[in-house]
């Protein structure tokens, strides 16, 4: 035998990698993909916890959908329906929600669902900490009334609360398993699927089979639904362009591979864009306390040669920061603030600055494009940008902190309460520096306790920040979701990156 | 022999241990806000105070580190910040990913380049000119790249492979096969042609030898002179040559099991650290070290197997 050594390490380590491969592939030996329907999408994100209590909203939301039912059910449209609770009613001065509830719905553990189930998720969800912890903030206690009824009582009017029960805060999970260990990684819900853990890696795939008890198999469309987790965005492309995923999320540089390959595109706004100038009060950037500056800032941009340049023209050019979609809405707001840098330097001068000044800025990664444009814009009017590196894990944490005086952000364009608490009321995790006065204080209470109106009023709000450019927005961001129309139909959700998992349904 | 082995392993564990503890410390003085990054960007100051205490962030980095390091010692590794779920299962189950690849890749890498290495040596002329231009080439284009150009062609265009990974617990064999063929190859082609090159030197060193100069006047046939005498005394450089292939790879396969999407240990490894998910880092660091302690150690053996002048010095 001449070679024995290198012959027989050679067999040893093939092998050992047959050893490998054999083991983990037959480990689970379920089989693969003889179900008649699958639906496989391509997701952006893993998700931390499957206590229903940690749950996530936007691109995390469809994962929890395929385990667990909400309260109530938001459409494609917006309009809230039934799911788990069948009527709901405010008391007169919007403090208590009456919910009633199905008596038919079991958890796939076998507990059932009733009054005290409910209690004990509301009970859970606000105390277990999770992302979306302040969707329960104002729910001060939970009364079981009945079997089927619940008072969700409030500590103040909340214009948002029916919403968010149509989101992480109305998920409902087994109320022996919620809180537990267990239920971290293996799910306990009544939702139309169940998690198959053999079939699942965490962080890269999650295999849902259908539950064969479900109440509602209207919602239940597939016998098994596999969530990818594509962080990376060219492998979402090549996924959905060779056929590995039916549906994904996209973006404009990668989308054209997509486009060729005739993929069904929709593409619909979803956040905004552009500048926070969170520093009102000028404590950091003392210049930002004069209204004509910020209103110079305003000016300064061309949006829709940035929109053109940095998103291929994928969105569409505001000046407000509520969405289309929303009652807060006002059309004429969109451009409030036209491209005009002579007015901008005029402005300046007015406010003492006719030489201009500096204004210190971070600058995630991976938004050098669109950052060099609005520098270049900035400096033409007269406002040196100084930038300096910041990393996303960092950033938000940073923004919140009050530690800049102005940053970029891609913000979500939700209900009109939803938005003033995200970043206009006091409270709101993007108004760092707490900026108010009694004008948008008034305008943000008669939202709070305007009940049905509430959307309406908040009307009041977005013109007072327009006016008052607390922010500089760009364009409302075209989100764009790829589908292969062959296989599977897709209806948008409004205000959502990604639909619900109610909205897909297989081609006949 | 015994004894050499046991050196190696102190000092394979006292690397374990420098670079556990700096691991940990950078971690820690990154700066990353872990509980802001898990809540999001709505939690409260006192939500990440509850959440800090939760994970035990708000103690001393000594106690956090002690504390992880004597559960480590006994086999625990935590539990995954980010997806709750244990550490030793998360790497176990991508553990099989990343090694069937490399194994692969190392196999082939192995196989062909000394085919070619010999070839290259013996026959010299326009092989050897391919070999030379090839490893300067083949070290040039780094493995991820040919992974993109290999997607776009014949995943893509052609069809003939899934573009991301459809391997899976319960997947089949076929399965593992198809999603690991490109990324085997991107890594094979990078590392071929350079291993070649050291082996065709390696040769020709020895075929200048004395020695080969003896056996051939004694009229040993050629093919023994080669394959019994030559090919012993060259292989242990072609063996480091592999050994630091497979620790490069290693870092190789980070980029290539993102742009293939394969549950492996580097895409494990880019998610945990981008989130700073400590444990979930610690669990990969710790791993990736064993594996390249063991890599060394057999090639050392494999040496000192074949040539036994290592084993004295």
């Amino acid at each position: 035998m001449k070679f024995r050594p290198l012959v027989v390490s050679a067999a040893v380590v093939a092998a050992a990698s047959l050893a490998l491969t054999g083991c983990s592939g037959s480990a689970a030996g379920s089989g693969s993909g003889s179900a008649p329907t699958t639906l496989t999408l391509g997701v952006l994100q893993n998700i931390n916890s499957f206590d229903p209590a940690q749950a996530h909203l936007g691109h995390q939301m469809q994962i929890y959908q395929a385990a667990y039912d909400t309260l109530i059910l938001r459409e494609s449209d917006g309009t809230l329906s039934p799911m788990l609770a069948t009527e709901w009613k405010y008391n007169d001065d919007n403090t208590v929600l009456t919910v009633d509830l199905r008596d038919d719905v079991t958890f796939t553990d076998g507990a059932t669902f009733d009054a005290k189930a409910a209690k004990a998720n509301l009970d859970h969800f606000t105390e277990a900490n999770g992302p979306d912890a302040n969707q329960g903030q104002s729910i001060e206690s939970v009364d079981v009334v009945d079997d089927d009824t619940i008072d969700i009582n409030l500590s103040e009017p909340d214009p948002a609360m029916l919403y968010y029960l149509s989101q992480a805060a109305g998920f409902m999970g087994s109320p022996d398993a919620i809180g537990t260990d267990g239920v971290k990684t293996d799910p306990v819900g009544s939702g139309p699927y169940v998690l198959d853990k053999e079939a699942s890696v965490n962080g890269s795939q999650f295999t849902f089979t259908k539950n064969d008890d479900y109440w509602n198999p209207d919602l239940q469309k597939y016998d098994k639904v596999v969530f990818k987790v594509l962080t990376d965005v060219t492998a979402r492309v090549n996924a959905v362009v060779s056929g590995q995923v039916d549906a994904t999320l996209l973006d404009p540089k990668t989308s054209k591979q997509a486009d060729k390959k005739g993929l069904k595109k929709t593409s619909y706004p979803v956040d905004w864009q552009g500048f926070l100038l969170f520093d009102r009060g000028g404590e950091i950037a003392p210049q930002l306390k004069d209204v004509r500056v910020r209103k110079a800032i305003n000016y300064a941009f061309d949006r829709q040669t940035m929109l053109d340049e940095a998103l291929l023209g994928e969105g569409e050019i505001t000046s407000q920061v509520f969405g289309k979609t929303t009652d807060a809405y006002i059309p004429e707001l969109d451009d409030a603030y036209t491209y005009d840098p002579e007015k901008a330097k005029d402005l300046l001068a007015e406010a003492g600055y006719p030489d201009g000044f500096t204004l210190k800025m971070p600058m995630p990664d991976g938004t050098e494009t669109f950052m060099a444009m609005a520098k270049q814009q900035l400096a033409d009017v007269g406002i040196t940008v100084e930038y300096s590196s910041a990393t996303f894990a960092d950033y938000v944490p940073n923004i919140i902190q009050g530690k800049y005086s102005v940053a970029w952000f891609s913000i979500f364009q939700g209900e009109p309460w939803v938005a003033i608490r995200q970043m206009i009321s006091t409270d709101a995790a993007y108004n760092p520096f707490k900026t108010t006065d009694d004008e948008i204080a008034g305008y943000i209470d008669a939202v709070h306790f305007g009940g049905y109106k509430s959307g309406e009023l908040a009307k009041k709000v977005n013109q007072y920040v327009v006016d008052n450019a607390w922010f500089a927005p760009w364009y409302r961001v075209n989100q764009l979701y790829y589908s292969d129309d062959s296989k599977v139909t897709v209806e948008p959700q409004i205000q959502q990156a990604v639909p619900n998992l109610y909205n897909y349904a297989p081609v006949s | 022999m015994l004894t050499f082995i046991i050196k190696r392993i102190v000092s394979g564990i006292t690397v374990l241990i420098a670079i556990s503890c700096a691991t940990f410390f950078l971690l820690y003085y990154s700066g990353s806000n872990i509980a802001r990054n898990i809540l999001g960007e709505y939690a409260t100051p006192d939500q990440i105070v509850a959440k800090e205490h939760e994970l035990g962030l708000d103690r001393p980095i000594i106690v956090q580190f002690g504390e992880w390091a004597t559960r480590a010692v006994s086999g625990n590794l935590g539990i995954s910040w980010f997806t709750s779920q244990g550490v030793a299962e998360s790497l176990l189950t991508r553990l099989p990913v990343t090694l069937t690849l490399l194994i692969v890749a190392i196999i082939c890498i192995a196989t062909f380049a000394t085919v070619i290495g010999i070839a290259a040596a013996v026959k010299r002329g326009w092989i050897d000119r391919v070999v030379q231009v090839g490893a300067v080439l083949g070290e040039a284009i780094p493995s991820f790249v040919l992974g993109i150009i290999f997607v776009t062609i014949f995943a893509i265009n052609l069809g003939w492979f899934p573009a991301t990974s459809s391997i899976q617990p319960g997947s089949t064999g076929s399965a593992w096969v198809l999603s690991l063929a490109l990324p085997a190859i991107a890594l094979v082609v990078n590392g071929l042609t350079s291993t070649a090159q050291q082996i065709r030197s390696a040769v020709i060193a020895q075929l200048e030898k004395d020695y080969v100069r003896t056996l051939r006047s004694r009229g040993i046939p050629e093919t023994i002179v080669l394959f019994k005498h030559v090919l012993r005394s060259a292989a242990p450089a072609g063996l480091t040559v592999l050994s630091l292939h497979f620790i490069g790879m290693l870092g190789g396969v980070v980029i290539i099991e993102q742009i293939f999407a394969l549950p492996g240990m580097g895409a494990l490894a880019v998610q945990s650290t981008v989130l700073g998910d400590t444990p979930l880092v610690m669990g990969v660091v710790i791993y990736t070290v064993i594996i390249v302690i063991i890599v060394n150690l057999l090639v050392d053996l494999a040496n000192g197997w074949l040539n036994p002048k290592v084993r004295v010095s």
